[in-house]
């Protein structure tokens, strides 16, 4: 295969995992982060203190990348997850922004300069195969009674905590799931790119992986699928108008927000069982207005 | 009958505002008991405190004998005690089955792993949790309305479906707050006859927080208002009707003030 | 203790700016209950408005100030009408007012890279040559107006939320928007002039940072120190964001004082995590159990 599209297939596939994780934790749990650039840094740090440092194969260091990245997540969740949406948004800044701070001067890691001569670990193979993996164990999650309370969590907080749901033990495992992914997304980078610096997490990279999350539509595993393959692909395809490439973000965030909330799918699945969902919630939905139109037309004779 | 709720000296203060000042109370197990008094009584603060929406000031909430006033409000409701809202608080974006499916959650047990890796308890549970979720929009009439997305629910039904969501959790009490509210005088009485099937049929206690006086006086066998915060007086709808100081608190006097 | 004072003006000069970010930021805040996260790209605005009225249009200083003032105001006020408007209307969960926050924070931010560019600007030099020295104090000119300036806005700000009529239905909104737009207060208007005022202060903080360091691009990332600030000091809350905003730039300034100066921004993030944690609503806030 062509090196350039296989470039462009593994780096799709490296942001499906961050946006997967992300998904979880906006689209499903309604908590809108902007740190996720800093999970995947830990990732990448992790991965390479355990690759290059101890020299341990790389499927160790995607694993411990991903539960240094969680572990951490635990912690920050701990002290945040029971404020209010705004103080746990500015929190999530001041961790992404702290985290590539500390990077910075850390010197027995590069500082900020970064890391290089890290093992070229990543194949299309491994990252597509990390890929099913995740799409389906996250999936499986949020299609059972824990994805469902999830989601009760983003739909009305306060009427979940009245069903039973434990809303602060699931803000947690939307976190625990989208750091502990956009940490392996992050050890995969730096194992592709084979050097990690602390500038390649900033803000920017976390408000970009949010946009696909939007773009794809919110509450849907395969919107944020579709919204990584187009996001991903279409500028590295269209690299003449990179300059313009985040003022059509930028723009297209708002338009959806106003315009389409939903994103691309929003709220629905592109699989045989979601399609008949959507088909029959059509169906009700009209047959109540034909049946409020009959109850009117009654109530006038 | 014993009683399932025990409220003893219950206070809520906001700032200096007593919200709820002194309040005792108990709901009769298998009962159907009112909750009434004019705008700003602190009916809906007594409901956040019975659900720990809020945290007590001061005295006591005991649910079956066990104190609940320090609980999380997901433990009191996984211990029994479910509610509907004054303004409704569905999930809107979720068609009537994932509202009712959603609220079954405490019916199964399976784990995370369990979950991602759809380990046989997770096909049996979720089998069992689906066709009980089924079955509550049939006795609560809204299988018909199965699909339909909570928001695209006339009103009426989105108050049903709301109880229905309530019940999925197997509930020994409901706390309904103002379920009649924008309803007619015809969807009124048939929510009359809809709260005592469900005391039948689900065997729990119902307090309901109402200003419709049809169906207060209706369905209730038993009646505590609150004025101010305070309670007013306490007894069988008979009693409470023909006490002068309800009277006058509904009527506005000014000595409702001075009455605590 | 020459040197603790030369930090103490100096923090007191940095967190004059930082307020009035911040300020602006609360204001918004406590009328609208969403952290509008744009504010930053609004400040971008103004430090390029008065880098262009200057340069460009060659006008005097003080008119630069209100040109960019009035530019970022307008600006504001248009976001608003766009953008949150029809959300507001929708009754959109928060998150969606967030996240068109961000979406627009990103198309400012680009558009300015697109068009003009992603290089750095320097002001043209206003003031004379030299600090001011006070005994053994040396003041910055460009210190010493930034708190000059800042002072003023700031104090027009509180006159006119006290003593006006409009300033009166401000607060009346932010304590409850409902009951206020009951009582007959025009509640649309209180949001445009909400979001006017926060951009024109947002605009007069943009051209202080242009002159004190340089234009660019990403200089709207500086408000990050506003959102610290407004928690430190309890979101929407004014007086807050100004105290918040006061001791976090002396708590910055002393650290890179006497400690290093890599450690300035990281303490910010370490302040806000602490305070998150011991104690959420910030020094000034109220604390608001959510109403059923």
């Amino acid at each position: 295969m062509d090196a350039y599209i296989q470039g462009i297939i593994i780096l799709t596939g490296i942001n499906l995992l961050a946006v997967l994780g992300l998904s979880v934790l906006t689209g499903f749990t309604g908590l809108f982060s902007f740190g996720h650039a800093g999970f995947m840094a830990i990732g990448a740090y992790v991965g390479a203190i355990f690759s290059s440092k101890l020299g341990l194969p790389f499927a160790a260091a995607i694993v411990a990348a991903a539960a240094g990245a969680g572990a951490v997540s635990v912690l920050i969740g701990r002290l945040t997850l029971k404020l209010k949406g705004d103080y746990f948004c500015i929190a999530t800044l001041g961790f992404g922004e702290a985290i590539r701070l500390i990077l910075n001067n850390w010197k027995w890691a590069g500082g900020a300069r970064g890391w290089d001569n890290l093992p070229a670990s990543v194949t299309i193979w491994n990252v597509l195969i990390v890929d099913a993996i995740a799409v389906v164990l996250v999936w499986n999650l949020l299609n059972s009674r824990h994805g469902r309370n999830m989601v009760a969590v983003r739909e009305e907080e306060l009427a979940a905590q009245m069903a039973g749901v434990n809303v602060f033990r699931y803000k947690m495992i939307a976190l625990f799931v989208s750091a502990a992914l956009a940490g392996m997304a992050g050890a995969f980078m730096g194992h592709y790119m084979t050097y990690i610096t602390p500038k390649l997490f900033n803000m920017v990279k976390s408000t970009d992986l949010t946009i696909i999350v939007i773009f794809g539509g919110l509450g849907s595993v395969s919107g944020s699928i579709l919204g990584t393959l187009l996001l991903t692909a279409l500028p590295e395809i269209f690299r003449a108008f990179s300059q313009w490439r985040l003022v059509f973000y930028g723009l297209a965030v708002i338009v959806i927000m106003v315009g389409r909330p939903q994103g691309l799918i929003g709220g629905m699945e592109l699989t045989p069982a979601g399609i008949r969902k959507i088909a029959a919630e059509r169906r009700a939905k009209s047959a109540l207005a034909a049946a409020a139109k009959a109850a009117e037309q009654g109530g006038e004779e | 009958m014993s009683a399932i709720l025990e409220i003893r000296g219950l206070t809520k203060r906001f700032g200096g505002l007593a919200a709820v000042n002194d309040v005792s109370f108990d709901v009769r197990e298998g009962g159907i008991s009112g909750l009434i008094g004019p705008n700003g009584a602190g009916k809906t603060t007594i409901f956040n405190l019975v659900t720990g929406v809020y945290k007590v000031t001061a005295g006591s909430i005991a649910f079956a004998g066990r104190p609940i006033a320090d609980l999380e409000p997901y433990k009191i409701a996984a211990a029994g005690i479910t509610r509907t809202f004054q303004n409704i608080r569905l999930f809107k974006n979720l068609s009537a089955f994932d509202n009712v499916l959603t609220a079954c959650h405490t019916g199964a047990k399976y784990g995370l792993a369990e979950s991602m890796l759809r380990l046989p308890r997770y096909w049996r549970e979720e089998k069992a949790l689906r066709a009980k979720a089924d079955e509550l929009l049939g006795i609560m009439g809204l299988a018909d309305r199965r699909d339909v997305t909570a928001n695209n629910l006339p009103y009426g039904l989105q108050r049903r479906l709301e109880i229905t969501r309530a019940l999925a959790l197997g509930p020994k009490l409901l706390l309904l707050d103002e379920p009649a509210a924008g309803m007619n005088p015809d969807e009124t009485e048939q929510l009359m006859r809809l709260i005592g099937k469900i005391r039948d049929d689900f065997r729990l206690s119902v307090l309901v927080i109402e200003h419709h006086m049809d169906l207060i006086m209706g369905v209730c066998e038993h009646i505590h208002v609150l004025n101010f915060g305070c309670t007013l007086a306490d007894g069988s709808p008979g009693d409470v009707a023909n006490d002068p100081k309800v009277v006058e608190a509904y009527l506005g006097s000014e000595e409702g003030k001075k009455s605590c | 203790m020459v040197q603790f004072l030369q930090q103490l003006v100096n923090g007191l000069s940095i967190g004059s700016v930082y307020a009035l970010m911040a300020v602006g930021y609360s204001l918004v805040y406590s009328i609208m209950n969403f952290s509008n996260f744009a504010h930053g790209a609004v400040i971008m605005l103004g430090a390029y408005f008065g880098f262009y009225s200057l340069t460009l249009l060659r006008l005097p200083f003080g008119v630069s100030f209100v040109l960019a003032a009035v530019g970022t105001g307008l600006v504001a006020v248009l976001l608003e009408r766009l953008a949150y408007k029809p959300l507001r209307e929708r009754r959109a969960p928060f998150l969606y007012f967030i996240i068109t926050a961000m979406g627009a924070s990103i198309f400012i931010e680009n558009l300015v890279v697109a068009t003009i560019g992603p290089t750095y600007k320097t002001y043209p030099a206003v003031f004379g040559q030299g600090p001011i020295q006070l005994g053994a104090l040396s003041i910055g000119r460009i210190d010493l107006t930034m708190f000059v300036v800042s002072a003023i806005s700031l104090t027009a700000l509180m006159i006119f939320i006290d003593r006006t009529k409009m300033g009166k239905a401000i607060q009346a909104s932010a304590y409850n928007m409902k009951a206020s737009a009951l009582m007959g207060i025009n509640t649309d208007r209180v949001i445009i002039i909400v979001f006017a005022l926060g951009g024109a202060l947002a605009g007069v903080a943009g051209v202080l940072f242009g002159m004190k360091y340089l234009v660019y691009p990403q200089i709207g990332n500086i408000t990050n120190k506003s959102f610290i600030a407004a928690v430190f000091g309890g979101l929407g809350s004014l007086p807050g964001a100004l105290i918040g905003s006061v001791l976090l730039a002396l708590i910055e300034t002393f650290v890179s004082g006497y400690l290093s100066s890599q450690y300035r921004d990281l303490i910010g993030f370490v302040i806000l995590i602490a305070m998150l944690v011991v104690r959420p609503t910030g020094i000034m806030g109220k604390s608001a159990e959510d109403k059923a």
